[in-house]
């Protein structure tokens, strides 16, 4: 289990900072808009009169605001803030120490991956077929995983790692058509990772559906075949049309370790960038 | 009633269709078509822990059968209830058997279905512990295999020949 994700666990449990310190300016820093009605209120008149020099009197801080940061960036500071910075800090070291990818991981089969954000997409291309698969990291990280903490356990107890297993769309378009066959695919729950529960399929397909090729909006009025009660022969059929194209169980495996890695990289920049954005600039 | 197909590995590639279709032509030779059955594909991992859980003998191996009823060697199952019309599972080595066909030189989707048709067998009683009963075993085993040869042109034998 990652350090870092642990110890965001473990906050709920720590006393409540303290509460914030009162602001740092007497005068709110921007004056509301008057009415329309009423004649040129006086933080428009504050702003007028004020020029450089005044916006610079009103934003200097009070003497005695022992506890606050001096500063003159605008924005509010607390000791809180201070404290919450400086465990960033701390969280994003421990989270690069732990980084299994510093890059991330090729899928093989000739696949190309394009990422945008949390959104990534391979793409192959086979005789005369384009083989999509989309998925997005974001809440990909089943809850067992990430809130599963023993009772009990020892700090120092290697706990699980966390794996990021995303549903996945595959889009299938020929070339000589303009419907594309689109797969909705799912990670069984509660089953990655968990030693004697290895004996189901990798993966599932969930629904299938033929979409407008290039259209991105989802067309409601073409029919979705739910794999629920779904004849078990034409079930294989499809697994089996998807392995032809390269979408099989290595495929869905490596998959789960490139999400695994986009979502830490992902995480590490949000603390990043929760961090300048808490930090003084 | 259904064949529950699971391919809990990636280390061979498993044609799912052709596979279910064997299973159940080979259910229906043995005249228990009513009946569920559990089949999964699984890698040396998986065998080699089952392996030693059930039969002390922690290493991969190609088929192991966990029947739902307690039959004697060619009687079905007599079900009390819906929830009991199931032979029970079947776990397939199939990292183990292709291991097996390319040393051997063999045709890795056929041994696959002759495997699933010994697991069958197990499922339903027979056993090829003792020479009476392989014998007992090899021909049932010879009986619904020449049926799916029958049916799809195949031309399977039995695992075990030449065991005794």
């Amino acid at each position: 289990m990652l350090l870092a994700r642990s110890l965001r666990a473990v906050s709920a449990l720590r006393p409540p900072l303290p509460a914030p310190l009162r602001r740092l300016w007497a005068a709110p820093p921007r004056a509301l808009p008057p009415a329309p009605s009423a004649a040129p209120g006086p933080a428009r008149s504050l702003w007028q009169l004020g020029g450089g020099a005044g916006r610079t009197a009103l934003l200097r801080p009070r003497r005695g605001s022992a506890g606050r940061v001096s500063c003159g960036c605008g924005g509010l500071h607390t000791e809180g803030d201070k404290a919450f910075a400086q465990f960033l800090t701390d969280e994003i070291k421990e989270e690069k120490k732990i980084q299994k990818h510093k890059s991330l991981p090729k899928v093989s089969g000739g696949w190309e991956l394009e990422v945008h954000g949390t959104e990534a997409r391979l793409v192959r291309k086979i005789a005369g077929e384009k083989i999509t698969v989309t998925f997005n990291i974001n809440n990909s990280i089943p809850p067992s995983a990430e809130d599963d903490t023993q009772e009990g356990q020892k700090p120092d107890e290697q706990e699980p790692e966390l794996t990021s297993t995303p549903n996945f769309v595959v889009e299938v378009i020929k070339d000589d058509t303009k419907q594309t066959l689109v797969l909705d695919c799912h990670y069984p729950e509660d089953e990655i990772g968990h030693e004697g529960e290895e004996e189901s399929d990798i993966f599932t397909i969930r629904e299938v559906s033929f979409q407008p090729t290039g259209e991105s909006d989802w067309k409601d009025t073409n029919y979705t075949l739910n794999t629920d009660s779904l004849d078990w022969a034409l079930y294989d059929h499809l697994m089996d049309f998807l392995a032809d194209r390269g979408v099989d169980n290595t495929f869905a495996d490596e998959l789960i370790e490139l999400s695994t890695a986009l979502e830490h990289q992902e995480y590490i920049k949000f603390l990043e960038d929760l961090k300048s954005f808490v930090k003084c600039q | 009633m259904s064949v529950v197909l699971r391919n809990a590995q990636r280390s061979v590639p498993v044609r799912r269709a052709p596979l279910r279709r064997a299973v159940c032509a080979l259910r229906a030779a043995l005249g228990a078509s009513r009946f569920d059955v559990g089949l999964v594909c699984a890698g040396n991992a998986l065998m080699q822990r089952l392996n030693g859980a059930y039969r002390q003998r922690p290493e991969p191996t190609d088929v192991l059968s966990f029947p739902f009823h307690q039959v004697a060697a060619g009687e079905l199952p007599r079900p009390r209830c819906r929830g009991e019309y199931n032979l029970g599972d079947i776990f397939l080595g199939v990292e183990y058997i292709h291991q097996q066909c390319r040393d051997a030189g063999e045709d890795f989707e056929g041994v696959l279905v002759v495997t699933a048709a010994h697991g069958l067998c197990h499922l339903l009683g027979y056993r090829h512990d003792t020479k009476p009963a392989w014998e007992q075993m090899y021909q049932k085993e010879a009986q619904i295999l020449e049926e799916l040869n029958r049916l799809t042109g195949s031309r399977l034998r039995p695992l075990t020949a030449g065991l005794f």
